[in-house]
């Protein structure tokens, strides 16, 4: 077992790496929206779920791809990934800042404590879930292949693969982009004024409701570049996979310290990792065990996570 | 001089890089009212968070009838003697004012979850002593007629004279009170300092923040000022109105429009 | 907004002992009386009329009251309240076909399984802020899911079949399609949970949840040892779940993962949100509303869940005290301005 590891070891971390970009991704949907208002965004994860369908529809229903299509290449195929991507982002970038509208502002705006917009995104995501399960038939999609996953050299001994690479290439672009936005644009500057210290921010005059809605916005385009990004790796999702990938990002996002661009990318990154070679040694059927097994450790060990602020009831 | 009851021995406190506190040291008497005032963001709250347990000190020491309050779990300080009032009225809304003392006095019940659960003869006997000792305490603070209201309906000065009844609902034997003269107009200060006063003689300690200077000077035996984290004043009323640097700390400050 | 459980709580306080014993007596033998009512309006036509009355309706109307101890009355939100559900099931089930053990040998096991788990999971994450709970719960509610999936003693998907009915009690046989018989049961079950709850919310510990509830930080502060009641509430709540798994499985004989899913946790979560977190009857009428009518309308059966996940946004954001409000009503008292709601 462990001699097979090691020969796999590098296609493992490959793999590994990228599913944890993907965790980097949808856990700034959590981390970001945590940083301003100190809630958890629940339905996140179905934002997640629905930025995998528009990829799916994309390549599918706009490009007419089967399942037995030949692949795309060279222009052709960096156009479809490209408008995929685009698709995904936007898409999950609106519907985040409708579900802050419908699910948060009004509650928000009562003060009503942290159970009630809970409850309440708890049923957004719920009626989201149901509705694709209804128009899916509660069956798993698969996305036809537009890409050839072809291997593109080795490292050690390990193939590296196509997707994998794009993956790993692209996240980091948008994260890059992501940390400019936050630590050079004006409004940037304004989400993290409000991260710190909500009520000064407001008596200096920043729009409350503006950052909150920007926040969700760029949470939900990573959180849809993350679905982009699934369907390319793992070529299939349906309407559960959702709560899976979201409990599991949730989780990188706590490792990491929620509330925190850092910590998310940590998080996200040993998450992925973690998960991959637990699953060589258990089987993939304990996968979202492991996940919560890391999870209640880190909170019960470790609560502040690696860089994050405090978990543990406010005090007085 | 009557021996002292609480004792805050170089007690610092540090959040991150700013220091709250720094090195303060004083004694509460028994039966004494010590008033603690400062200039805004000296740090009185802090010391009764420190004091309550919500903070745990960077370094020093904290002494509540010569037993150390280190690491204690909040409601054991409370349930050791210490109880306090909120500078921001903390209240059980949803609750009457009867029923916020009797969750006070609770803490003195013996009986469990089990003997409530089965209505034992104890439980019941308690049930209906705290009730007693509740409404009792209401008409001591003046607010008697009041029992059965939501607190959270109640008028401002009732609500806040409802803190205190609260905190001596836990039996302490030293009260903090955290600005309990807030929003009150001048007559309604008048009748709170008879309300402390007649707490004191009824055997409590109590140790006072305050923003109004006259309401201080006119019910404290002792005051305590801090500025900046600092302690730069321990002295009869008097002699701390007339201290030089007191009166500097509040020069360059505003004092506050109460 | 009028608030219908005041003017309950009015007519109840006004009455008499006798008038109450009277009142309590019609209301339980009208509930009893349910499934003979099936010929009526009331006929499901999707299921059979008294297997709905015992599934989904008294179960979940059991459940909720379990879960209101834990979310209405403490304020912990709990996401995986179905893992109590599945672990007294699955101890039935367990005992069931492999011991001699009977059907009330094996509740106070199943009901002791769940409180075990629950100071288990309770004791460190009620530790954490609020959301932190509702997160740590929703994993291990799924967890226990997955465990019940993998584990080849637990059945993998296949589940326990064969679980045995209830032994007779007094002459009393339960057949497995006698569902009158295992309705009164529960109503009993429900009946003692309810006289429970209403014990202990009106004594110490109901104020000392209540006061958690509305304001944690100066619950403790005012000596509340507010940890041990959390434990207490959230145990509590669990032994509620336990039980009810306990007699669900002896009454399906047959159980699997899929009957322990998430959304057993959400559905019994919108029961107690629908019906008005904190009172019992509010939660009660929630439990019975939602587990009543998607067997009563065809398209609601379809989309339960969608619908009951609309539930949860438009009640926490239109009328979040629920159906039945908790108690906002002040004893004799003229005052008008008692009466304003908290918003």
């Amino acid at each position: 077992m462990i001699g097979n590891f090691l020969d796999q070891f590098w296609s493992l971390t490959f793999g590994g790496l990228s599913l944890g970009f993907i965790y980097i991704l949808i856990a700034l949907g959590y981390t970001m929206v945590y940083g301003v208002l100190r809630m958890i965004n629940f339905a996140n994860s179905e934002v997640f779920m629905v930025a995998t369908f528009a990829t799916i529809i994309i390549v599918r229903d706009v490009y007419n791809f089967t399942q037995t299509s030949e692949y795309a290449t060279g222009f052709r195929l960096w156009l479809i990934l490209g408008t995929a991507l685009l698709a995904s982002m936007v898409v999950a970038g609106v519907l985040s800042v409708l579900i802050e509208i419908v699910a948060y502002r009004r509650l928000r705006r009562m003060n009503s404590g942290i159970l009630a917009p809970l409850i309440s995104a708890i049923g957004v995501s719920m009626v989201l879930a149901e509705a694709v399960r209804m128009m899916t038939d509660s069956r798993p999609v698969a996305s036809p292949r537009a890409m050839e996953k072809s291997f593109i050299g080795k490292f050690f001994d390990a193939d590296i693969r196509l997707d994998n690479t794009i993956i790993i290439f692209a996240a980091v672009i948008l994260l890059t982009l992501l940390l400019a936005f936050v630590n050079k644009t004006r409004l940037g500057k304004a989400i993290r004024a409000v991260s710190m210290n909500g009520n000064a921010a407001k008596l200096m005059g920043i729009n409350i409701d503006g950052v909150v809605s920007i926040t969700f916005l760029v949470g939900g385009l990573m959180t849809g570049a993350a679905g982009f990004f699934y369907v390319l790796k793992y070529e299939n999702t349906s309407f559960s996979i959702g709560f899976e990938l979201g409990i599991a990002a949730f989780t990188a996002a706590i490792l990491g310290g929620i509330g925190n661009i850092k910590g998310a990318f940590y998080g996200g990154l040993a998450l992925g990792l973690l998960e991959t070679y637990a699953s060589f040694f258990l089987g993939t059927q304990w996968k979202a065990v492991t996940v919560f097994v890391v999870l209640v450790l880190i909170l019960y060990t470790k609560p502040n996570g690696l860089f994050g602020e405090a978990m543990t009831q406010t005090r007085a | 001089m009557s021996t002292s009851i609480l004792s805050l021995k170089n007690v610092t406190m540090r959040f991150g890089g700013v220091t709250a506190l720094n090195d303060v040291t004083f004694d509460v008497k028994e039966k004494e009212i010590l008033g603690l005032i400062g200039p805004n963001g000296a740090g009185k709250t802090t010391v009764f968070n420190v004091i309550t347990g919500v903070y745990q000190i960077t370094s020093g020491s904290i002494e509540f009838q010569g037993k150390s309050l280190a690491g204690e779990k909040r409601y054991k300080i409370t349930r050791s003697g210490i109880a306090r009032t909120f500078q921001n009225i903390r209240l059980w809304g949803d609750m009457t004012a009867l029923e916020n003392v009797m969750t006070a006095t609770d803490t003195h019940k013996r009986s469990g979850l089990v003997g409530g659960l089965f209505g034992s003869p104890i439980s019941r006997k308690e049930e209906k002593r705290d009730k007693k000792r509740a409404q009792e305490l209401l008409d001591f603070i003046g607010i008697g007629e009041y029992a059965d209201r939501l607190a959270r309906n109640l008028p401002y000065g009732v609500q806040r004279r409802l803190e205190i009844a609260r905190a001596l609902g836990t039996e302490p034997k030293l009260i903090l009170l955290d600005e309990p003269a807030a929003g009150f107009n001048p007559a309604e200060k008048v009748e709170l300092a008879k309300v402390i006063r007649k707490i004191r003689d009824a055997g409590y300690t109590i140790l006072l923040i305050e923003h109004d200077m006259s309401l201080v000077m006119k019910v404290s035996d002792r005051v305590v000022v801090l500025d900046f984290g600092q302690k730069i004043a321990d002295n009869t009323p008097q002699k701390v109105q007339d201290d030089p640097r007191v009166i500097e700390a509040y020069l360059g400050v505003p004092e506050d429009a109460s | 907004m009028i608030n219908l459980r005041d003017k309950g709580a009015e007519i109840w306080e006004r009455a008499n002992r006798p008038q109450r014993v009277l009142m309590a007596i019609s209301f339980i033998a009208m509930a009893a009386a349910l499934p003979f009512l099936g010929g009526t309006f009331l006929n499901t036509p999707i299921a059979d009329y008294q297997s709905v009355l015992v599934y989904p309706i008294a179960m979940f109307v059991l459940m909720a009251i379990g879960l209101n101890i834990v979310i209405g009355k403490s304020g912990l939100l709990d996401l995986g309240y179905v893992a109590f559900f599945a672990i007294g099931a699955y101890t039935m089930g367990l005992l069931g076909t492999r011991t001699s053990l009977n059907t009330w040998e094996i509740l106070p096991i199943g009901i002791a399984m769940a409180m075990f788990s629950g100071i288990i999971l309770g004791v460190p994450a009620l530790k954490l802020r609020g959301d932190y709970l509702a997160i740590i719960t929703l994993g291990f509610g799924e967890i226990i899911r997955i465990v019940a999936l993998n584990l080849e003693v637990l059945g993998r998907s296949g589940g326990i079949i064969g679980i045995p009915t209830p032994p007779p009690i007094f002459g009393i046989e339960y057949a497995f399609d006698s569902h009158r018989i295992y309705y009164w049961t529960l109503l009993i079950i429900i009946l003692f949970a309810i006289w429970m709850v209403r014990r202990l919310s009106v004594r110490r510990a109901g104020r000392a949840w209540e006061s958690i509830r509305q304001d944690e930080d100066a619950a403790e502060l005012m000596g509340v040892p507010t940890f041990k009641y959390k434990v207490w509430a959230f145990v509590l709540g669990a032994s509620v779940g336990g039980a009810a798994g306990v007699f669900y499985a002896s009454k399906t004989l047959f159980i699997a993962p899929d009957n322990f899913t998430l959304q057993i946790s959400i559905l019994i979560l919108a029961c107690v949100v629908f019906g008005g977190m904190g009172n019992i009857w509010g939660v009660i009428a929630g439990a019975v509303i939602l587990g009543y009518l998607p067997d009563r309308i065809r398209f609601l059966s379809d989309a339960r869940l969608l619908v009951f996940g609309l539930v949860l946004v438009i009640m926490m954001n239109l009328r979040p005290d629920g159906l039945l409000p908790r108690k906002k009503r002040e004893k004799a008292l003229p005052n008008k301005d008692s009466n304003k709601d908290k918003s």
